[in-house]
């Protein structure tokens, strides 16, 4: 089968852009992918954008600013997942045979555009009766301190961890750190969850380059990095009672990459998970089977998943340090563990890493656990 | 049973459409899918068994007692919704988990496992004036 490479990077700096368009941020990611693979433009064949808010046909105006016009784009939208989902329909699209070079790439501008939580979408039952992201993850949180004996602090290490490393990421929104005692006493959003519990409201954009292996050594000198396998599953509807605490859609989507990948939860030397909120990382860690169910806030708080523990998790500083543009998230995840992969990541860099994971999990509706997971695997 | 749609009632829509059936001068009932090839009930309402994917569904009314599995007190929410309030995931006998405004209670009571009791209620009025009828989970036995 043919074996799919990421061969160029390129990455907005996070954060409040006022005075930016979405298509000059998604510009400046996609010409500093161009420039980082030492590629000739003119060999992208094809295109995928991942936006969730930016209208009718984003992309277009990103492939009209950098000579990329005329070529097939697919506009994609799976709510905080739609990044990694670009990344995986390029991948496809190369796999299929159809094309060899393929560019994805996600961006949001979501300064002004929106204050406070978000919700699930209007004609959502849920966000009828007054659901928001954050009580989605503060229920979810309850249940997990309830069944684990997880405490308030150790949730909060969650973003004390991602924000120390987002202070070594000079593309990070946050570049500075905080204490467990600051992120409690922080305004409270969702009972147990404050607001430095949350990810932030952020614009930026992230690109990534893929290409096939029949032709990587051709178009490029750069070494590409593996694409070993991009899942995706959407969530189930509910049918029997569960415990929140734990994420059957994550659990399966990393199955079915496990499988892809030919490799296991063991094997994987750093992890980019989707933690828009503290609680996130936990339930995401434990369902992709890095750590035992119920276990991780204890390792956590042991060091285990600090850059240079047993599995780092969140180098990059991870949404809630890094920010969360909802578009570019899937793609800045893949951008963070190509730069690890490749040993380019300067104070941040997890020695000796050769396989990283990405999981991205967007979108709620009444009745199902989560709308779209993804779990991307990157092998040096 | 029939729907309680927008020209039901004067000047009362459902928060939700196909949430609450009424039978005739009856009060209206929370409603969802039960299938009769396997057993599994839904809610909200599906087309089709999500377990078992047959398509002899049928719309029943749900217990209107249940249990508390989760919940938060939301401090932040859109203009709409005046904050602090209780959210709950409720789950009922059937099998359903439903998240429903919990009222009644106060915070430091709230407790995982309490059981509680959903009542069909008009929630609050929308831009038109129009009442909505949506519905909220109270304490079972207490607050009548």
């Amino acid at each position: 089968m043919t074996e799919v490479y990421a061969i160029g990077i390129g990455m907005t700096k996070f954060g409040k852009h006022p005075d930016r368009t979405v298509a000059d941020l998604g510009t400046e990611a996609v010409l500093e992918a161009i420039r980082d693979a030492d590629l000739d433009p003119r060999a992208i064949q094809a295109a995928y954008c991942g936006h969730v808010f930016q209208g009718m046909v984003a992309g277009q105006r990103v492939l009209a600013q950098t000579g990329l016009a005329g070529i097939p784009l697919t506009n994609v939208e799976d709510a905080c997942s739609s990044g990694a989902v670009a990344v995986r329909e390029a991948a496809l699209a190369i796999r299929a045979g159809e094309h060899d070079v393929v560019l994805a790439w996600g961006m949001e501008h979501l300064t002004g555009r929106f204050r406070g939580a978000f919700t699930p979408a209007e004609d959502d039952l849920e966000a009828a009766l007054g659901l928001t992201m954050p009580a989605i993850y503060a229920m979810r949180a309850r249940r997990h301190m309830e069944e684990f004996g997880t405490t308030r602090r150790q949730l909060a290490l969650v973003s004390v961890k991602n924000k120390r490393n987002a202070s070594l990421n000079p593309l990070s929104q946050f570049q500075t750190p905080v204490t467990a005692e600051e992120v409690i006493a922080s305004r409270p959003i969702a009972d147990p969850l404050c607001l430095y519990d949350c990810s932030p409201v952020s614009d930026g954009a992230a690109a990534v380059i893929l290409c096939s292996d029949r032709l990587a050594r051709k178009v490029t000198t750069r070494r590409g990095i593996r694409l070993a396998a991009a899942a995706l599953r959407t969530g189930e509807v509910e049918s029997g009672l569960t415990s929140m605490a734990f994420e059957p859609l994550t659990r399966k989507t990393a199955e079915a990459a496990y499988e892809q990948a030919g490799l296991g939860p063991e094997e994987i030397d750093l992890a980019e998970v989707h933690d828009c909120f503290s609680i996130a990382e936990i339930l995401r860690v434990e369902g992709l089977g890095l750590f035992p169910v119920g276990e991780y806030p204890a390792r956590l708080e042991r060091g285990e998943a600090d850059i240079g523990g047993v599995l780092p998790v969140n180098p990059s500083g991870g949404l809630l340090g890094k920010g969360h543009p909802l578009g570019a998230t899937g793609v800045a995840q893949v951008v963070e563990l190509v730069r690890q992969l490749r040993g380019e990541a300067g104070e941040r860099q997890v020695a000796g890493a050769r396989v990283g994971l990405a999981h991205c999990r967007g979108g709620k509706a009444a009745g199902i656990e989560g709308a779209a997971c993804t779990v991307n695997i990157l092998a040096a | 049973m029939t729907e309680v749609a927008e020209a039901g009632r004067s000047g009362v829509v459902p928060i939700h459409p196909g949430v609450f059936e009424s039978e005739a001068q009856g009060e209206p009932r929370l409603v969802g899918t039960h299938c009769r090839g396997c057993g599994a009930h839904f809610f909200p309402r599906r087309a089709v068994c999500a377990r078992c994917l047959s398509s002899e569904v049928e719309v029943v009314p749900l217990s209107p007692a249940g249990t508390l599995h989760t919940y938060t007190v939301v401090y932040q929410s859109t203009p709409e919704f005046p904050t602090p309030y209780i959210l709950a995931y409720v789950d009922l006998p059937e099998g359903v988990r439903l998240l429903a405004p919990l009222a009644g209670v106060p915070v430091d009571q709230v407790q995982i496992g309490m059981p509680l009791r959903l009542r069909v209620e008009p929630v609050r009025t929308d831009p038109e004036g129009r009442t909505i009828l949506g519905y909220r989970a109270y304490a079972a036995g207490g607050a009548a």
